[in-house]
């Protein structure tokens, strides 16, 4: 008897360990609590599932790099101090060098600060939002390279470097301090961030592929250039 | 011991392939982990041929270089090298003794994978395993204070597979006896 316990227990010790693990998963994708630390504006799960097709419409009001009537649209959810987000601008930059001087491709970029891994990151969307408040959109990808190009990721970046990389994109260095202390963009980082959890997001880079039809591909993480190149030759045909 | 065993099991190239495709399936797993709804998606659309999208499905590997950190991909290559190998020489030792399982390796070897899942994924991303198993049981904040951020399971994985090992190898090396 002893021995046929034993021999049901490991088994049973696996179903358990897979319907723990499958249980995350799961969890995870379909509608978990995103952990973000104590912050001013806390993002709340939605009741219903989130699904890439609820994302919020690209309008005038986003940063847009290529042609806003481009064939693809990639809609980046990014933490400027998320390593993998840095890997994955590069990648970015590549794809528009390809894809973006022929209007296949615009990529537009929405914040997802990770404040519980991430306590600068939300300063730092901030602060590129007031890079775009000053510089206008080409200004707001200016701040962004620049962030990814100097930070070592992980809260590294001295958040005193802030107007120092505006005044390296030829900013007014006042008028960026006055900007990032009025601190008029919390809002507009905190819906974005909201937008990345209705939409399924729970980490980054997260990455929704809008294809001519409308159809959505969703990415999770920073996917090496040959997958997000495959995925966009795939959506350039759903038409 | 451990090469008299291992060149025990393995002259029989039936283990090799048992490990190889262990290590494919746990490979693949840990590469798409958080994109199945993505393939879900590919092999939904009618726009690609079968060969496009299975394309699409293997550039997911490449990951290992850009979703990883580097200390996470070592790792996650020796869990799935490790588990091959300990599945394979599991299944060997079953064989040989036409018995049941080895109890303490195998519960070990288990242990390994779980904890070594558990370190899956990006730490720095916030998107890896252990924090959405944390949030399941509303911890998420916890792995703020994990000394390396969760990968700690990563290294805790490969040590009780290790383990899991040594257990199997020492079982297999046991005489015949009633």
């Amino acid at each position: 008897m002893e021995q046929q316990n034993n021999t049901l227990s490991v088994p049973a010790a696996i179903i358990i360990a897979g319907l723990l693990i499958a249980g995350s998963v799961i969890y995870t994708s379909g509608g978990s609590t995103l952990n973000t630390n104590a912050q001013p504006t806390e993002p709340t799960i939605p009741e219903q599932n989130e699904t890439a097709s609820s994302v919020k419409l690209i309008d005038s009001t986003d940063h847009i790099l290529g042609d806003p009537n481009a064939q693809v649209k990639v809609i980046e959810f990014s933490d400027l101090e998320c390593p993998f987000c840095k890997t994955f601008h590069s990648t970015m930059k590549e794809i528009m060098r390809e894809y973006g001087d022929t209007s296949e491709v615009a990529w537009v970029y929405r914040h997802f600060p990770l404040d519980s891994i991430h306590s600068k990151a939300r300063p730092e969307a901030e602060a590129a939002e007031c890079a775009a408040e000053l510089g206008g959109n080409e200004a707001f990808w200016l701040y962004v390279d620049r962030v990814f190009e100097i930070t070592p990721s992980n809260n590294g970046l001295d958040l005193n470097q802030l107007p120092i990389i505006a005044e390296y994109i030829n900013l007014d260095k006042n008028e960026f301090e006055k900007c990032l202390a009025d601190n008029d963009h919390a809002k507009r980082i905190a819906d974005d961030l909201q937008d990345g959890i209705n939409s399924g997001g729970r980490g980054t880079p997260w990455s929704i592929i809008v294809a001519p039809n409308g159809k959505t591909f969703t990415l999770n993480g920073a996917q090496p250039l040959s997958t997000v190149k495959q995925i966009i030759e795939l959506a350039l045909k759903e038409k | 011991m451990y090469f008299l065993v291992f060149k025990e099991v393995f002259k029989n190239i039936k283990y090799i392939f048992i490990a190889l495709v262990i290590f494919f399936i746990t490979f693949s797993i840990s590469v798409t982990l958080f994109n199945w709804g993505f393939i879900f998606d590919v092999f939904q659309s009618d726009s690609a041929s079968l060969l496009e999208k299975l394309k699409i499905f293997f550039s997911l590997y490449e990951s290992i270089n850009t979703n990883f950190t580097k200390t996470a991909a070592v790792y996650t290559l020796l869990i799935n090298i490790l588990l091959g190998i300990n599945v394979a020489m599991i299944i060997y030792y079953i064989r040989q003794r036409r018995g049941g399982l080895n109890n303490k390796a195998t519960a070990t070897g288990l242990g390994g994978v779980v904890a070594g899942l558990f370190g899956i994924g990006c730490a720095a991303c916030g998107s890896f395993l252990l924090s959405s198993f944390l949030v399941l049981f509303g911890a998420g904040g916890l792995i703020a204070y994990l000394p390396f951020s969760g990968e700690e399971f990563g290294f805790l994985g490969v040590g009780l597979l290790l383990l899991s090992l040594h257990l199997t190898t020492k079982k297999i090396k046991e005489p015949l006896v009633c």
